[in-house]
């Protein structure tokens, strides 16, 4: 990369309901940051807003969150994807030169004002799909779960396996609001049949959230900071529309994950640890394979913060990835740290079955 | 082989229909301003540290970015910052009948509140003629409290 480019500060909510407008929650979560870091919405360059119209329920969705994360007069723009694609942008925009700094926040109301998945609906082929009415990103997910465990020889068994590890990390972090201390896979194995053999405890928790990352060059982030995480390499595919492919080989996560290890100079083995956006507990496996780490993620610890299962609002869940790998690799990250974590992946991920995938690898060190 | 519109292009209606929004609103700038309504008066709600007077009042000031709760009297009489008049609905129908909408900044307030003027020949509105809260005989609390505007 033509600069160094670092992410020095994160702050994050997470509830089932916030219990106030969007307003008022980024006006929380983005003052808090500013108190701790001790600056103000002057030492902004640039503000990068990740949001979504469906989930806003109104079109431009940023025009309610400028003012409420301090960026009234400022140099603002938007991104209508996951998180992980706003970071990515606001790092284009540092390392063009123009700005030191970059305010990224996400955030959507999936827990207490909509429901995700009928916001999911649309996105549909409108001629086809949502014509015959079949389909929605539940039962997208659960044949894509039963392709994965019939291709691996696997019985539902190990979904409940992979949902409850994450629920007891996410237990024992608190940025995540939906964690269960010790949860077993008797207990997942005992939640609702939603679409078979996808249970309430395999999916993702409906979440009111928000996340704010600032990020900032090398000289600005040594100011700001004496622990930067420094973002090392990016990577980002997209494959067709789900029934053109196979779901479960997901080819752009692996094209991403080499490409953001190509720039960053790694092998993807080295990671200390990944965190994933695994909306479904059959999304972890896929996407370790896609990165070609074992099911286990060998060396790499796989999403202790508990990953989506922990927290997911819609575009505010890729900061939260990144937000937690920062918190790995500044020794941060309380309960749920990592020992010696050097390297770390930050995944997030659109569309149905995981059409298009993004990756983010940082490091503790400068490089 | 070249595209043929007339024998590969089809038609399919499909609608758009998301969900039902539970929205969340401030409580605080909305109650301050039901509360006055009822008694007939314009409440906002100041900036201590810029003094600018929202109606209805944020829990921030949006420029200062400092938490705000003044609570300010306006008067409910105020000036036309701009207007246009309604001559066809926003699919282009023609209206038989023409109304002005207006945005009006009550005395004492510095955001702009949305209403229609009466009383008055439409083109005959001016851009900054005073024009006065026309309230209802009996009032509830709500923005429907006042019923029109009309010039003082
Ligand atoms: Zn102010």
């Amino acid at each position: 990369m033509q600069r160094k480019v670092a992410v020095v500060a994160q702050k994050q909510i997470n509830s089932a309901d916030v219990g106030m407008p969007r307003e008022r929650m980024l006006y929380e979560l983005v003052k808090s940051l500013y108190e701790e870091v001790g600056i103000s919405r002057d030492d902004i360059d640039t503000f990068v807003l990740c949001s979504n119209d469906f989930n806003a329920g109104h079109t431009i969705s940023n025009v309610f969150e400028d003012c409420p994360v301090g960026a009234y007069m400022k140099d603002e723009t938007k991104v209508e994807a996951d998180g992980v694609w706003a970071a990515t942008y606001a790092l284009a925009r540092i390392l063009s030169g123009l700005y030191e700094t970059a305010l990224v926040v996400g955030n959507s109301q999936g827990g207490s004002v909509m429901r995700p998945y009928l916001m999911m609906d649309y996105q549909l082929a409108p001629v086809y799909d949502r014509q015959l009415g079949l389909l929605n990103e539940l039962s997208a997910a659960g044949l894509q779960a039963h392709a994965f465990l019939a291709k691996k020889g696997l019985t539902p068994d190990t979904l409940d396996e992979i949902a409850a590890r994450n629920l007891a990390d996410a237990a024992k972090n608190p940025d995540a609001f939906n964690g269960k201390a010790g949860a077993s896979a008797a207990d997942v194995a005992a939640t609702d049949m939603l679409y078979e053999p996808l249970r309430k405890g395999h999916c993702y928790p409906f979440t009111d959230g928000a996340c704010a990352l600032l990020i900032a060059s090398e000289e600005k982030a040594k100011k700001l900071t004496d622990r930067p995480a420094w973002i090392r390499g990016v990577g980002d595919s997209i494959d067709t529309y789900y029934p053109e492919r196979d779901v479960v080989d997901v080819k752009s996560v692996k094209l991403a994950g080499e490409r953001a290890a190509a720039m960053a100079g790694i092998g993807l083995k080295d990671l200390d640890l990944v965190e994933l956006s695994a909306k479904f507990a059959h999304q972890e496996p896929i996407l370790l394979e896609g990165l070609g780490l074992p099911a286990d993620g060998g060396a790499a610890s796989v999403s202790p913060s508990g990953g989506a299962f922990g927290a997911y609002a819609f575009n505010a869940a890729g900061l939260v990835r990144i937000a937690e790998c920062f918190k790995q690799l500044t020794g941060s990250a309380g309960d749920t740290q990592v020992e010696g974590a050097g390297y770390a992946l930050a995944h997030g991920q659109d569309g149905l079955c995981m059409q298009h995938n993004a990756v983010m690898i940082m490091s503790s060190e400068e490089g | 082989m070249a595209y043929n519109k007339d024998l590969e292009t089809r038609e399919v209606q499909a609608t758009w229909d998301v969900t039902t929004y539970q929205y969340k609103l401030d409580g605080r700038g909305a109650k301050v301003l039901a509360d006055g309504m009822k008694e007939k008066t314009i409440r906002g709600i100041k900036c201590p540290q810029c003094g600018r007077v929202y109606v209805p009042g944020p829990t921030y000031c949006r420029v200062c970015y400092i938490d705000i709760d003044d609570v300010v009297d306006c008067s409910d009489e105020g000036v036309v910052m701009s207007y246009c008049i309604e001559m066809a609905d926003v699919r282009g129908n023609p209206m038989d009948e023409h109304r002005v909408s207006a945005m009006i900044k009550f005395d004492g307030a510095d955001t702009w509140f949305i209403g229609t003027v009466h009383g008055i020949d439409p083109m005959d509105v001016k851009i900054g003629m005073k024009v006065k809260a026309i309230w209802k005989d009996v009032t509830e609390g709500n923005l429907g409290d006042i019923q029109r505007f009309e010039p003082v």
